[in-house]
């Protein structure tokens, strides 16, 4: 069955690559970026190995903690995970959700994050392999590391992805989404500031640091070597313990997501839910083209996981931003009032995603022989709805936490300016480029092959077209701030 | 009187494969037309070009006088079309997704209303009216997609596999409002891949194969005394396989 899997994988990846350019255009700078990672960080791992101890442990077990923490972030916020193989696909075939898991998991590992994850754990052993205990202790914690970072990240996303199909837990599972990763970089921000206090201080931060990192759970597996190195072998034992259970309870609980999905491969298909007759949204948009279309786009807004997925994305900068800024108040609070103009500057990239996202029903508008601008139009009214009064939502909020009721004028100002630019930029893009989006129903955090590289290269897009026809309304704002004598 | 659907040398190339092939083919007003063919005759990409969602390499696609493609928005608009395969926005439900289509249509909204109203009576879908479309089952969301392609009472109907998983009670309640619809004056250009519903049902068919017409006309023209069945067969060169063909079958039922 692995094998089985493992080829079926590989002969998916080959024909994705036959049948379309730019996923080989994906896969080759992938490779490319994957491979110069691979190099430096080998490099890194060989260079310690001429060091001390202490400071191969404390090096090791900070940056393999943030890989496993990055495979989760990457797969929940930002590329979502690969599933060439869809485990939805076997739901009629005799097999069981157990059988199918190992030859999964190397499947999904087949993959610039897999190898380049697997290549450069292997270089652990280079650096550990200073004694015949402490290669042992790096063999044992290398695949127990490994598996953590992808077991992370499969069940995490398996997780979501059934809270935001169901109608009860899917605004609590936006705001959660929204808090872990906004927590996360919260987190990440005030080690970075505590990094700033002085070199002396820096390598007693960083064991610091390390220490902390190895007690949680994505550092369980690679402290095992260290605590060998230290002597601690009570410690190592724990930290043994610890990872075996975590790999033990994620490989449960991503079975109990799997079976899920071999039983019930349709998500949603509970044929029973009703919605509500004539709604607000139908009284209050306008009876034409244009006003369905906006219409249909917030009902969407509601009913469908990727667009709430992509909400929790939004929420997080300026979450980010607010509360760092009220953590360490010496700034003065400009950076938490610029926070919804950074929003407002993003919103070119879901205008410009809307039409991937309808698949294949985008028949409809064709055929129906509607105006295109009425199509803009429509989408762009939708966005507006819900960002637009997010957006508001965000500037009173920054305003009222850090009191810069003085820069509220400019703010709205700039902020208007990006996200109408941003709106029509992204209408433009939009039209222009289609690309492979997930489909609706399917796991929202599910990338193509191509590693979700058009996704992003559209969001650069439309970012870069939105700041550049922005600049109007950006430089006043940017020497309003730095305008000599004013209090900032 | 011009043709209700007029095609002239329409062509289509995927890559090296030629899926239409200089099909030409004319459907007169008021006629429940047939185009019938094995799988990957070219039907569905036939159907895509005359509905303007597939831009042909060369020919002509005219509903009752207007260009598909040089005049898109008025030939469309003449149009009811349900395609097989592709999706809904099916997110909405049954009557938010008739109202969206009837607006993009420009029908008044009185009229959507009153239309739904019927049309969810005679499609027997007023029980699933406010539940998702996603939710329903294969043959509600055929029912469902052929309301899309009449609320706005177009003149011409483009139907691809419009009886596929049909239970046989939809289907007669299809089959009358088609009937109906044929009597007073509209036209129906169907996919078909049943003989015997093509037979029961429409007056006119052309028979399509490797992009092809390999001839249309009348049902008794067609069939030519023949089953319709046997001369579909004998046009398209089909030959049965031998007794000894998949003999494992057979001993793998009797040995279990």
């Amino acid at each position: 069955m692995v094998a089985l899997l493992v080829r079926l994988k590989l002969t998916l990846l080959r024909n994705s690559l036959r049948r379309s350019i730019w996923r080989t255009v994906g896969l080759i700078i992938g490779m490319v970026y994957g491979l110069a990672v691979v190099l430096m960080a080998i490099a890194g791992l060989i260079a310690l190995r001429f060091t001390s101890a202490s400071l191969t442990a404390d090096v090791t077990v900070l940056t393999f903690s943030l890989l496993t923490l990055g495979w989760l972030l990457v797969s929940l916020l930002v590329f979502g995970i690969d599933e060439t193989v869809d485990p939805s696909k076997f739901a009629l075939l005799p097999v069981r959700a157990r059988q199918l898991l190992p030859g999964l998991i190397l499947a999904g590992l087949i993959g610039i994050p897999g190898v380049a994850t697997v290549l450069i754990s292997a270089g652990l052993v280079v650096s550990w392999a200073r004694t015949l205990p402490l290669t042992l202790a790096a063999l044992i914690a290398i695949p127990l590391g490994v598996s953590t970072c992808f077991l992370l990240s499969r069940t995490a996303t398996s997780a979501f992805a059934s809270f935001l199909a169901s109608r009860r837990f899917r605004d609590l599972a936006v705001v959660l989404l929204a808090l872990i990763g906004a927590g996360l970089a919260i987190g990440g921000n005030l080690i970075g500031s505590l990094a700033e206090r002085g070199l002396f201080e820096v390598r007693a931060v960083l064991s610091n640091i390390a220490r902390v990192a190895g007690w949680t759970p994505f550092g369980w597996a690679w402290s095992i070597p260290a605590d060998v190195a230290r002597g601690q072998w009570l410690v190592a034992g724990t930290h043994l313990l610890l990872a075996s259970s975590l790999v033990l309870f994620l490989w449960l609980a991503w079975e109990h997501f799997l079976g899920a999905r071999l039983v019930e491969p349709i998500a949603g298909g509970k044929g029973s839910t009703k919605v509500g007759k004539g709604g607000l949204v139908d009284r209050v948009l306008p009876a034409t083209a244009a006003g369905s279309i906006a219409s249909r786009a917030l009902r969407y807004w509601r009913r469908d996981p990727r667009y709430l997925g992509g909400l929790a994305g939004f929420l997080i900068a300026p979450i980010v931003i607010i509360v760092s800024q009220l953590l360490n108040p010496s700034v003065g609070g400009s950076l938490a009032m610029l926070a919804p103009a950074l929003t407002a500057a993003l919103i070119g990239m879901i205008v410009a995603q809307d039409l991937s996202y309808d698949g294949t029903a985008i028949w409809l508008h064709i055929t129906t022989g509607i105006r295109g601008r009425d199509d803009r139009l429509g989408r762009v009214l939708g966005v507006l709805v819900v960002f637009g009064s997010l957006v508001v939502i965000l500037i009173a909020v920054a305003a009222a936490l850090v009191g810069r009721w003085d820069m509220l004028i400019m703010v709205s100002g700039l902020t208007a300016g990006l996200m109408l630019t941003g709106l029509g930029v992204g209408a433009l893009i939009g039209s222009l480029w289609q690309w492979p989006a997930p489909q609706p129903g399917a796991n929202p955090f599910q990338s193509s092959s191509s590693g979700g590289l058009p996704a992003l290269l559209s969001l650069s897009a439309s970012t870069l077209g939105t700041l550049i026809a922005s600049l109007p309304v950006i430089i006043p704002a940017v020497l309003w701030i730095w305008w000599p004598g004013s209090a900032i | 009187m011009t043709p209700a659907l007029s095609l002239a040398g329409l062509s289509k190339s995927f890559g090296s494969k030629r899926a239409v092939d200089n099909l030409t083919l004319d459907v007169r007003r008021g006629c429940m037309f047939a185009m019938v063919g094995p799988n990957g005759a070219g039907k569905t990409t036939t159907l895509s070009m005359a509905t303007g969602l597939l831009r042909p390499d060369a020919g002509t696609a005219m509903v009752l006088d207007h260009d598909v493609w040089r005049n898109p928005p008025a030939a469309k608009a003449l149009m009811g079309v349900l395609l097989d395969g592709l999706r809904l926005f099916d997110r909405l439900s049954g009557s938010e997704l008739l109202r969206y289509v009837g607006l993009l249509r420009q029908v008044p909204p009185e009229d959507i209303a009153s239309r739904s109203d019927e049309l969810f009576d005679a499609l027997s879908l007023r029980e699933a009216a406010d539940t998702l479309v996603v939710e329903y089952s294969a043959g509600m969301t055929k029912k469902i997609g052929l309301a899309c392609a009449l609320i706005h009472a177009p003149r011409l109907l483009i139907l691809d596999e419009p009886f596929e998983s049909i239970d046989p009670v939809s289907g007669e309640a299809i089959r009358s409002i088609l009937r109906n619809y044929a009597r007073a004056g509209g036209t129906v250009v169907m996919s078909s891949h049943v003989m015997e519903l093509v037979e029961s049902l429409c007056d006119e068919l052309a028979v399509v194969a490797k992009g092809r017409v390999l001839t249309a006309g009348t049902l008794d023209q067609v069939r030519a005394g023949s089953t319709l069945q046997q001369r579909f067969l004998e046009l398209v060169g089909f030959r049965a396989a031998g007794e000894e063909a998949l003999s494992w079958l057979r001993s793998s039922s009797a040995s279990s």
